[in-house]
């Protein structure tokens, strides 16, 4: 079972350190968009990347569209390889869509999570008034819109596109192989299920301590939305980045890096 | 590098304001650091009006979602993207739809970002059409996986019902053999019943045929038999009154003897011919209502002188109004037959009771019976007695006249009246005859 997960979840484990820092990805994407914030931590911590079933080079094969038409079902797999491992006393860190995986991963077990990061958290991207997530309903079908419409002779999108890496070659091209590679409909679920759901409900019950990583000028979790998280999210620290955008790990891994070193120290240091 | 100092200061290749593309170039913050005026003109903006905004503002909304979660990210990684379908938006806020080459490029000790935007028009067109079918395709293919499952619940059932099924067809095949089995020997069964059956009509057949010969015979037999024997008695008689000459007297004993053997004879004649006639179905019942003592006072006469010959006391005794439904003549023949019979096997000295009564357990019939003190029957014969040519003692037989069948035509009259002749008797102590008889009903009588 546990090697099952491993594989399932395309199971990442690196780093010299004991406490478990689990990094969770977002929609689009896979484990790689960790590549320039986790090594750093490689030191202290011991890394633990996955790719969410559907994701990545997850096993396309377990996938099951009624468990992942909700984000409950991500954050089972999320559980499932904290269960796999048996880690304990978690950093976890989420970006985006996998913020509120991590809330809610947390609020069914908070005993084993030390702490979260989350990275431009949003409970709501749709405005409710008087709550303002940024977006209408039109603007999320607009999304899927384009998914669709760029899936439709996207080969060079979703094959694995063998390229040199300009930017840091030591990685190799194994990694960026299938990166953003993933299969239409499942995509289009994943989008519906982050962009659609609404988890505002679930920020009083964590109790797991948060830093909140909010940009400074993000179009996708504006500010108020990064404010609303903190103000619901009782033991939370909020943290506004220089930088901007909504992937801060990869415009700006050198302020992401130092943001959690700040607020993680106290507790490496006790 | 100096193209990137070029750009910095909105230098563009002269050459890229007139292409008929759109270019933009931007950092990894977003920050727009080049635009051409194809671009801004694409988008309704004056040229040089791009560069400094961020990326984001000329991007519609689902494209700025797009942009963050699989553009951004793409080039980032991948340094490069092809053909990537963008909805930008324009300074009216009408959407600008547009495919975008991009390429990342180290230019000046920094990152940007080079994008060429082609505006799409006519191929949206059929990209529609493409999409709408796919989309129509994609969400069978989701229904199908969501009852894939259910589907699947279903057919396990339905083989589970199936092997149920077959199971419960085997049992019917088997019981069907064991039923076609059973029906064979049924069917022989029957066969050898019909044969038995036909056998058994053809014996029955034979039996009556035989029966009907016997009594045919008997009946025959008897009258050729009496014709002689009555010839006998006439010319006995007229030589006993000396019409053929003087008889002397030891020629009238003989004669006596004769005469005594031929009334034997001729009764034992008549007994027979009696018998086959009920047998064969041919005796007549006038039935009729009868009163009882009346009856008695007509036959004890008959009795009372050989009674009295063999001193024997005879009581008769009959309530008063007892009557029966039969045939009187019958009925009268059955009597005498019964009291022939005690007198017959009655010691001198002995006694001799008629006793009538009904009862109170039967009340449709009337029971008529006849007692003696004579010498009984052996339990193991009384069974026999009212079959024919029967007589319990052969012995006794010589000493007592009889043809033997007076106790079977009694009992058969007596059925053939709708009643029974029965006996009980202990051997030394005497024997009771038993006539049952319908009692006369109140509107029977006559």
């Amino acid at each position: 079972m546990t090697q099952d997960i491993l594989t399932r979840n395309n199971v990442r484990v690196s780093g010299r350190g004991t406490q478990p820092m689990l990094f969770a990805h977002g929609f689009g994407c896979d484990q790689n968009m960790w590549r320039y914030v986790a090594p750093a931590f490689e030191d202290d911590y011991r890394i633990v990347l996955f790719d969410y079933v559907g994701s990545g080079k997850s096993d396309l094969g377990a996938y099951d569209a009624k468990r992942y038409a909700t984000l409950e079902g991500y954050a089972r797999d999320l559980l499932d390889v904290v269960h796999a491992l048996d880690l304990r006393d978690v950093v976890l860190v989420g970006h985006s869509v996998s913020s509120m995986v991590a809330v809610l991963a947390a609020n069914q077990e908070p005993d084993r999570f030390d702490r979260l990061v989350l990275i431009g958290p949003s409970p709501r991207y749709v405005n409710d008034d008087p709550y303002v997530g940024g977006f209408e309903r039109a603007d999320i079908d607009g999304l899927l819109e384009m998914m669709d419409r760029n899936y439709i002779g996207w080969a060079g999108f979703l094959a694995p596109a063998i390229v040199k890496n300009p930017d840091r070659p030591e990685l190799g091209e194994e990694l960026t192989a299938s990166f953003c590679s993933t299969d239409p409909v499942v995509a289009r679920r994943f989008a519906e299920a982050t962009f659609l759901s609404d988890n505002r409900a679930d920020l009083p019950r964590v109790t797991v301590p948060a830093l909140i990583l909010q940009c400074s000028d993000d179009m996708v979790a504006p500010r108020e939305v990064g404010e609303y998280v903190h103000r619901e999210m009782p033991g939370s620290t909020l943290r506004v980045m220089a930088a901007t955008g909504h992937c801060p790990h990869l415009s700006h891994p050198e302020e992401t890096i130092e943001r959690m070193r700040e607020y993680l120290q106290p507790a490496l240091a006790g | 590098m100096s193209g990137f100092e070029a750009l910095q200061g909105r230098v563009l290749d002269p050459l890229l304001d007139h292409a008929p593309v759109g270019f933009v170039s931007f950092a990894d913050d977003g920050a727009i650091t080049a635009a051409n005026a194809t671009l801004a003109a694409m988008l309704g903006h004056a040229p040089g009006a791009l560069e400094g905004r961020r990326l984001e503002t000329i991007l519609s909304l689902g494209a700025r979602m797009f942009y963050q979660t699989h553009f951004f990210p793409m080039v980032r990684m991948h340094g490069r993207a092809e053909e990537v379908f963008l909805v930008l938006r324009a300074a009216d806020g009408t959407n600008v739809n547009v495919l975008c080459n991009a390429a990342r490029v180290e230019r000046g000790g920094a990152w940007a970002n080079d994008c060429v935007l082609m505006e799409v028009k006519e191929r949206a067109k059929f990209e529609n059409e493409l999409l709408q079918a796919r989309r129509e395709a994609d969400r069978m293919r989701m229904e199908v996986q969501e009852h894939s499952e259910e589907l699947h619940a279903i057919n396990e059932q339905l083989e589970q019902q199936a092997i149920e099924l077959e199971l419960q067809q085997q049992q019917l095949q088997e019981a069907a053999a064991e039923m076609e089995s059973q029906a064979e020997q049924l069917q022989a069964t029957n066969d050898a019943l019909v044969e038995r059956g036909v056998e058994l009509e053809r014996q029955r057949a034979a039996a009556d045929e035989a029966n009907r010969a016997k009594s045919a015979f008997l009946a025959v037999m008897s009258h050729e038999l009496r014709t002689p024997l009555n010839a006998i008695g006439g010319y006995v008689q007229l030589m006993e009154m000396g019409i053929h000459g003087p008889v002397t007297e030891a020629q009238l004993e003989a004669l006596s003897r004769v005469a005594r053997s031929q009334k034997h004879l001729l009764r034992l004649i008549n007994d027979v011919l009696e018998l086959a006639r009920i047998e064969s179905g041919r005796v007549d019942f006038v039935l009729e209502t009868v009163d009882v003592a009346v009856l008695m006072a007509d036959v004890t006469p008959m009795v009372e002188p050989q009674m009295d010959a063999k001193s024997l006391a005879f009581a008769v005794s009959v309530p008063e109004g007892t009557a029966v439904y039969a045939d009187r003549e019958k009925v009268q023949q059955i009597v005498i037959n019964l009291l022939s019979n005690a007198l017959k096997f009655t010691p001198d000295g002995g006694r001799v009771a008629v006793d009538v009564t009904r009862r109170t357990g039967e009340p449709e019939m009337v029971l008529l019976s006849v007692e003696d003190s004579g010498i009984g029957i052996l339990p193991e014969k009384q069974a026999s007695v009212f079959e024919p040519f029967v007589q319990v003692d052969m012995s006794r037989t010589r000493r007592s006249e009889g043809s033997g069948l007076g106790l079977a035509i009694s009992r058969d009259l007596a059925r053939g009246m709708g009643g029974d002749l029965a006996v009980r008797s202990e051997e030394g102590k005497g024997s009771t005859f038993t006539l049952w008889l319908p009692a006369a009903q109140p509107d029977d009588a006559a």
